[in-house]
């Protein structure tokens, strides 16, 4: 077992790596902050003397190398716009994100597991056809669009929530319902399908014929054994709704990472997209990682497997 | 040569005044995005200066017309062509108590013009090499030559307490300490700045006690925020919200021609355009006055020079083009160019893209099959500063030098020094060097005359309209916007 989460520990550090890498070279290659910082009308020696003093004249590999050299002593430098330390900046925002994909994750499991408990008992009928039209809603409608919809209903014309900001429990609701939109719809399905096959065991003929009722033996039987697969997904959809919340973040005004990240890869304020990538994609890995230990541990063969 | 200005104080205080309107507890204001550094000296996007402006005193400032005016300086004389000594305005004091001196006017100048600070804003003031204290009110300026255009330039210089800055100038971006009519109080990183009004302001007393200011990205989100009443204005972009809001009863869109000018640029150095005939046939075959009402609902003013009547130099004669396809397919029969010929059209995301697809369209019906190719804001700054078989035939673009001054806009965009410029003519150039050089405004004018008539001639470029300034605004709030996009609290007021 040691050796085996000493081998997936080292997977998700080459991982991370490959992800820095590739995140430093994306954004230095797709344009030169200097010429978004300077006013109009400055011309070249201008420009060339402000890229110089912020070092963006160096060759790509020395600023690399310096960028890593920076990593390795847990310094992620100081933010090009801001001017204050990027850990500190990045750092503000990370409670928020963490609330927001609470929220989803609480309003995902809430809404989803239920509808899909539904969508597979009443198989067939009304309730599931009503269910999926949502569900399939909650897949398709996109988050900008389902956002301003419920900021005008609930904000503008009921005035039962706020419109933006985040000033509270009320400030969550709808961003948390927009962005754990598509995670219920995945939870929803995802159970539906487990349900579904665990209701054509035969240890639920049996318990039927036994006189158990269909909630009683759903409830007491089939929702145990249909858990399995469902939480795997729960467990990756947390990484999602860490990291997807950008736009969901923008409309609602919702001040977490997301946000930071849209505004940061605007101002091409390199250091702080450089420290929100790579804290999406630590945690991004060590879900995953946590995951795989959680599967070895409960099932030896895929140790074997590894 | 020498300038001296004295002003009276009584003078200054109708000038400046405070406004006579009831005030307000809390004044709560959206802004498109999160202010980037609160230091004045750092970052100079609107949101950050819709912040810091109202916190800091600048060494001069422009009033409602957009005359240059007293701030800080009371008064200022040229010594010779190369020194200018500045009056300092006695008894104002900085939020924590200290007086307002020479030293800190001069070492404002100092630490912005410093290279090692690394301001963006450096090159709008790195003609000042020097800046002394002279007297005990007085400062003097030193620049490298003959500039015309400092006092324009100055109004954009806060003036920040030297030995606070000097104490701690990393801490002074998160805890900014001013002279302004608004005290920095406190901020959370992407949900608001707070300020609370100076009650010692030497202008007067402020119009509201609290101020809010939330970064809110979405227009959209924006706009529901002053309906419900949890803003109480915010900066939009688009003319199809302000049509929409017009008629609004809770609330009003306030707005005003600004100082920034939408055209089309044609390059002179390269492919189809080089020919001036295809230049005047792009000129003619676009309908701006279309643009404007269709597209714009209005909301723009047509000019027919890249410069408008807010800038210093702005010449009102100049002519229009005028829409005349029938002229434009001549002018391209005429240099030879066959119907369906390519032009490649640059632009990026952050322009109006209904414009590009309107002028797209325009020249397709006169026969140029206009190639848009967009590009993300840096590459196209790249590329449009690059070489001129980069910076494509035409490019779309909006432009202000901030400091209403032809200089600050035909000097980048005309003459063949600038890596702006996609055009060479020796007129221009040498008009435009002259205007720079000299400190007569009588001489300036008729340098930029010049200009502007061989620009006009050689259609360097198609200048079609003078962007406007919008806001939406509970009913309640008093405020006039200004050519110069300024955004300043203390001008602003609440009316039951």
């Amino acid at each position: 077992m040691g050796r085996y989460i000493a081998g997936r520990l080292a997977q998700a550090a080459i991982a991370t790596f490959i992800v820095i890498t590739i995140v430093f070279f994306v954004m230095r290659l797709s344009g030169d902050p200097t010429l978004l910082l300077v006013p109009e009308g400055a011309n070249a020696a201008q420009i060339a003397e402000l890229r110089h003093a912020l070092g963006f004249d160096r060759p790509l590999p020395v600023q690399y190398l310096g960028y890593l050299n920076d990593l390795a002593h847990f310094d992620l430098g100081q933010s090009l716009v801001q001017r204050a330390p990027v850990w500190l900046i990045v750092q503000s925002r990370i409670p928020y994100t963490v609330a927001l994909a609470a929220g989803a994750l609480v309003f995902a499991l809430v809404t989803g597991i239920p509808a899909g408990i539904a969508m597979a008992v009443w198989r067939g009928g009304i309730t599931e056809r009503l269910l999926s039209a949502v569900v399939l809603a909650g897949q398709s409608l996109p988050t900008f669009w389902s956002g301003i919809l419920l900021i005008l209903l609930f904000g503008v014309s009921l005035r039962w929530l706020p419109t933006s900001g985040a000033d509270g429990p009320a400030s969550l609701v709808m961003p948390s319902v927009v962005l754990g939109a598509l995670a219920m719809s995945t939870f929803a399905r995802m159970t539906r399908i487990s349900v579904l096959e665990e209701l054509g065991r035969d240890y639920v003929t049996a318990a039927r014929a036994r006189g158990l009722s269909m909630g009683a033996a759903v409830m007491r039987h089939v929702l145990r054994n249909a858990a399995i697969p469902v939480l795997t997904v729960v467990a990756l959809e947390v990484g999602n709704l860490l990291a997807g919340a950008v736009i969901v973040e923008t409309v609602f005004t919702w001040p977490g990472i997301g946000q930071l990240a849209m505004q940061s890869i605007f101002a091409r304020d390199f250091l702080v997209v450089q420290a929100i990538v790579l804290f999406v994609s630590v945690v991004y890995i060590a879900l995953n990682l946590l995951t795989d230990l959680a599967y070895s541990a409960v099932d030896p063969r895929i140790r074997g497997m590894a | 040569m020498s300038m001296r200005r004295d002003v009276v104080v009584g003078a200054l205080v109708l000038l400046l005044g405070g406004p006579a309107w009831a005030g307000r507890d809390l004044f709560v204001v959206d802004l498109p995005t999160d202010p980037a550094s609160l230091d004045p000296q750092l970052q100079w996007d609107p949101d950050s200066y819709s912040v810091y402006r109202n916190v800091f005193d600048n060494l001069l400032a422009r009033d409602g017309a957009g005359m240059i005016v007293p701030q800080v300086a009371t008064a200022w004389h040229y010594d010779d062509d190369t020194h200018i000594s500045f009056t300092i305005r006695d008894g104002i004091r900085f939020q924590d108590g200290s007086a307002l001196t020479p030293e800190d006017v001069a070492f404002s100048i100092r630490r912005i013009t410093d290279p090692a600070f690394k301001s963006p804003q450096l090159s709008q003031f790195d003609q000042i090499t020097a800046a002394d204290v002279t007297g005990p009110h007085e400062v003097r300026v030193t620049t490298r030559t003959a500039y015309p255009v400092l006092l324009a330039q100055l109004t954009k210089l806060s003036i920040i307490p030297k030995a606070l800055v000097e104490r701690d100038s990393a801490g002074f971006n998160q805890h900014p300490v001013g002279s302004g009519p608004y005290r920095f109080v406190s901020r959370v990183q992407g949900v608001k700045v707070e300020l609370a009004a100076n009650p010692d302001y030497w202008r007067g007393q402020p119009p509201f006690a609290r101020v809010e200011m939330h970064p809110v990205p979405d227009e959209s989100t924006r706009i529901a925020d002053v309906r419900t009443g949890r803003a109480d204005i915010t900066r939009i972009l688009s003319t199809d919200n302000a049509d929409r809001l017009r008629d609004d009863k809770q609330l009003k869109v306030l707005w005003t021609p600004s100082e920034r000018v939408s055209m089309l640029e044609l390059n002179a150095l390269d492919g189809l355009t080089r020919d001036v005939r295809v230049r005047e046939a792009i000129a003619h075959a676009v309908d701006r006055d279309t643009i404007i009402e269709a597209l714009l609902k209005g909301y723009a003013k047509p000019v027919n020079e890249p410069l408008t009547p807010a800038s210093f130099g702005y010449d009102p004669s100049v002519p229009a083009y005028g829409f005349d396809q029938a002229k434009a397919r001549a002018l391209l029969k005429e240099a030879g160019v066959a119907p369906g010929a390519s032009v490649s059209f640059l632009t990026s995301p952050v322009f109006d893209q209904r414009i590009v697809q309107a002028v797209q369209q325009m020249l397709g019906d006169v026969g140029l099959d206009a190639k848009i190719g967009t590009v993300d804001l840096a590459t196209y700054l790249r590329r449009r500063q690059g070489r001129p078989d980069e910076a494509g035939d035409v490019s779309y673009f909006r432009w202000s030098c901030g400091c209403q001054d032809a200089d600050g806009t035909l000097f980048p965009l005309f003459h063949s020094t600038s890596q702006w410029a996609k055009y060479r003519n020796p007129t221009v150039d040498s008009a435009l060097s002259a205007g720079r050089n000299t400190l007569d405004p009588v001489a300036r004018i008729a340098d930029y005359r010049t200009a502007l008539a061989a620009i006009h001639a050689d259609v360097a470029v198609v200048p079609l309209f003078q962007d406007v300034t919008m806001f939406v605004a509970r009913k309640q709030v008093q405020f006039q916007p200004t050519a110069n996009e300024s955004f300043f609290l203390f001008d602003m007021g609440w009316t039951e």
